[in-house]
């Protein structure tokens, strides 16, 4: 009967998820009326960086790939790099732009596919990714590209079987050293977390490329933060920023770290001109409330913003995003449970599991995380964080 | 070699499980209407701008407020040749006013007033959007539109870059509705409401005598029963929920949730070991006073309208009588009909009742303790 309850409580919640969004773009208009239009005082003011393949005249590069599959696939893949490095979505929209013609094609070429298909995997658009990377293995079965994303997607949707598959396959085709990283980083989600840290910090990075021990560090990362061994999740991330100093990932998941351990300041000085980017920009919002930096209301008021647009674009990257921003600084515990329900049928990565046991902690309706408590248990996922918010629940009476 | 090359991107690509990023390319169209004119403005990221007209003149990467300035009549012209407001009366000309320049979240964004004279009186407004339409697909304009103020939103682009808008203030009826239908669904839902109900109005058809419980004789006084229980709840609910909705009181959520758990435990318990026999009601106002601000939890989570609250406020508490009623509706002519029956009066009082205290406790203690 009380499960029963449980359940209807977390339809409604999804449902008022998408009324607390409206609600928040109400909020989100309000503060965006002080923002006035205005006229800079200099000249020589600089308005905006324009970084490499965004300038106008870039434009004829572009046209040229309309008519050519073999400039439209590298352009693409150069746009949808850089947005990974910087974090920058407007770059997705020109590779998506770059792919246009080339995917209404048919039979359409394999590599437009996966281009496409990791377009929509950076948008979050899941199903319709896995969709197209079928499509894609459909034409070419042996694709290592394809059936690393396919892996990757399915391990944020929590179906870690498939992944596992997918990961097999992909192990086939490859170098032992990125087998290792996509099957031990899906073995830590799947109860065996202790062992494929182990295996995976005992891996030699010998003639590594960079990006591949980015890749390992911040895996290595996130395991010792889910282990609880916070001093060696620092080393990883440190060691990871070293490699790739503007990497949004890393800085945000490094940020997370310190947050939770009480470290605003630093958090501010490692973020230090990163407001421009949502992600970073929630980290340094929940810094400057832990401080009680009075600058908070200005990076709330951007945040909401952004959000709302998200909202009314109909799309929702950030979910995660916003249930935290709601808990960690707007205090409003019952809206941000409402959002991290609705993230968490979405997906569910560790940091979906913890955001929602915290907010339904802090709305004082632990019951309304147990779907996913029970997911993780059945799993045999571990992380400390989120039994240290169950130990928190049940030390509370 | 070229495995490694695909590798390569591929590492690039996935470095992280899930890339993370900022915002995609919004436009932000800001219109209002009066009569045959719509006045507002336009604003394009800068870096938008550049891709649509070029505005780094000296190619060194940076875009000044110089560079921008001296683009203003091709940035002009570029609006004009991608926004399309029309009335009924077709094309509304568009007139451009001198640039400004507004700080968003992800940078600077040039600003542009728009007016656009009509031939009419505009009762529908059509816009054809296609700023960036080939260069960024995923390009959007975010609309806001004011009519008499009432404002409404709108996106534009991507796969929808002609909206046709209806001005005659759609929101507030469908707010209405949506506000209503979220209270019948929380009465609903939240089983607990209706349990305390239930609870206090199990015995209305009965009398109470010295040894146990007897049917009512007539149906007139029972009738009075329920109608008596049912309306100082609603009152007693309405007013606190009121006073939440308009920020005049606020209890922590963990509070009302345990109080709401610990009502339904003495409620039932009141028809297995009865104190209160008569009048009923005051506890159906004493505790309704808490169910108000359950109610008002739901209704936070939601948010009011701006501009409609005391409307959305009112549909939503209609929508809490409506659920409610139709429930009494449904249960208590079957309580009346069977009201004389051993399995009404020794089954369903002591023991329905004993079983609904049971979950309230369970409840309480999860909320409360827990």
């Amino acid at each position: 009967m009380p499960r029963d309850r449980t359940g209807l409580r977390c339809v409604l919640q999804r449902r008022l998820g998408t009324l607390t969004a409206a609600a928040l773009l109400s909020i989100a208009g309000l503060s965006l009326a002080h923002a006035l239009p205005y006229v800079p005082a200099k000249e020589e003011a600089v308005l905006a960086e324009l970084s490499a393949g965004t300038r106008h005249a870039d434009l004829s590069a572009r046209r040229l790939a309309r008519g050519r599959v073999d400039v439209a696939i590298p352009l693409a893949q150069f746009y949808i790099e850089q947005s990974r490095l910087s974090g920058d979505l407007r770059l997705l929209g020109y590779a998506e732009a770059v792919l246009a013609s080339w995917v209404k094609q048919s039979p359409p070429n394999p590599d437009v596919l996966v281009l496409q298909a990791t377009l929509q995997q950076s948008r979050h658009e899941f199903s319709a990714s896995l969709a197209t990377l079928d499509q894609a293995l459909g034409a070419r079965p042996k694709d290592p590209q394809a059936l690393l994303i396919r892996a990757t997607v399915l391990r944020v949707l929590g179906r870690y079987a498939e992944a596992g598959a997918a990961c097999e396959q992909f192990s086939r085709l490859v170098e032992p050293r990125l087998a290792a990283l996509c099957i031990q980083g899906l073995r830590g989600m799947r109860g065996h977390l202790e062992s494929a840290y182990s295996s995976l910090s005992q891996l030699s990075t010998q003639g590594w490329l960079n990006s591949e021990k980015s890749w390992l560090y911040s895996e290595l990362g996130e395991m010792a933060v889910r282990l609880g061994r916070n001093e060696e999740a620092e080393r990883w991330f440190q060691q990871d920023l070293r490699l790739a100093p503007t990497d949004c990932y890393v800085r945000a998941a490094y940020s997370d770290l310190m947050l939770r351990q009480g470290r605003p300041k630093e958090v501010l000085s490692l973020l230090r001109g990163q407001e421009s980017h949502e992600p970073l920009l929630l980290r340094i919002a929940i810094a400057q409330r832990q401080l009680h930096d009075a600058a908070v209301e200005q990076s709330s008021a951007r945040l909401r913003a952004a959000f709302a647009a998200e909202f009314q674009r109909g799309e929702a990257v950030h979910r995660r995003e916003q249930a935290r921003f709601l808990l960690e600084v707007e205090d409003q515990p019952n809206l941000s449970l409402a959002a991290a329900l609705e993230n968490w049928g979405v997906q569910r990565e560790p940091d979906d599991v913890l955001v929602l046991a915290q907010a339904a902690n802090a709305a004082g309706k632990p019951e309304a995380a147990a779907p996913a408590i029970s997911f993780v248990r059945a799993q045999g996922q571990s992380d400390t964080r989120v039994d240290a918010q169950l130990f928190a629940r049940s030390a509370s009476r | 070699m070229n495995k490694v090359r695909n590798l390569l991107v591929l590492i690039l690509l996935l470095a992280g499980p899930l890339a993370q990023a900022h915002i995609a390319s919004n436009g932000f169209l800001t219109l209002a209407v009066h009569g045959s004119r719509v006045s507002g403005s336009i604003e394009l990221a800068i870096r938008d701008g550049e891709l649509a007209v070029g505005l780094d003149h000296d190619g060194d990467g940076r875009v000044t407020w110089g560079e921008l300035k001296s683009s203003e009549p091709a940035l002009q012209r570029y609006v004009r040749g991608h926004l399309r407001l029309s009335g009924e009366g077709g094309q509304c000309p568009l007139s451009l006013g001198s640039l400004k320049v507004n700080d968003r979240v992800d940078g600077s964004y040039l600003w542009l007033p728009i007016t656009g004279e009509c031939e009419a009186a505009i009762k529908r407004l059509s816009i054809d959007y296609t700023v960036l339409d080939l260069e960024d697909p995923s390009h959007r304009a975010l609309l806001a539109l004011t009519v008499n103020g009432a404002a409404q939103t709108a996106v534009l682009g991507g796969n929808a870059k002609a909206r046709v808008l209806e001005l005659n203030d759609p929101t507030t009826w469908s707010a209405f509705v949506e506000y209503l239908r979220a209270g019948i669904w929380h009465i609903w839902s939240g089983i607990d409401h209706l349990l305390f109900l239930l609870s206090l109005l199990l015995p209305a058809v009965l009398v109470r005598r010295r040894n146990g419980w007897d049917a009512a004789p007539i149906a007139a006084p029972a009738f009075v029963n329920i109608v008596k229980v049912v309306t100082a709840f609603t009152l007693a609910h309405s007013i606190t929920l009121s006073l939440a909705a308009f920020d005049v009181i606020r209890l922590p959520s963990r509070l009302t949730e345990s109080v709401i758990a610990a009502s339904i435990v003495i409620a039932a318990l009141n028809n297995v070991f009865p104190r209160v026999t008569e009048g009923r009601w005051r506890i159906a106002f004493a505790f309704g006073l808490l169910h108000g601000f359950g109610f008002a939890s739901v209704l936070a989570e939601m948010g009011l309208p701006q501009g409609a609250r005391l409307a959305s406020l009112v549909a939503f508490n209609l929508g809490v009588e409506a659920g409610q009623l139709a429930v009494v509706l449904a249960t208590m002519p079957l309580a009346y009909l069977l009201r004389s029956t051993d399995f009404y009066r020794r089954g369903v009082m002591p023991w329905g009742s004993s079983a609904i205290a049971c979950l309230a406790l369970f409840w309480l203690f999860q909320r409360a303790i827990l």
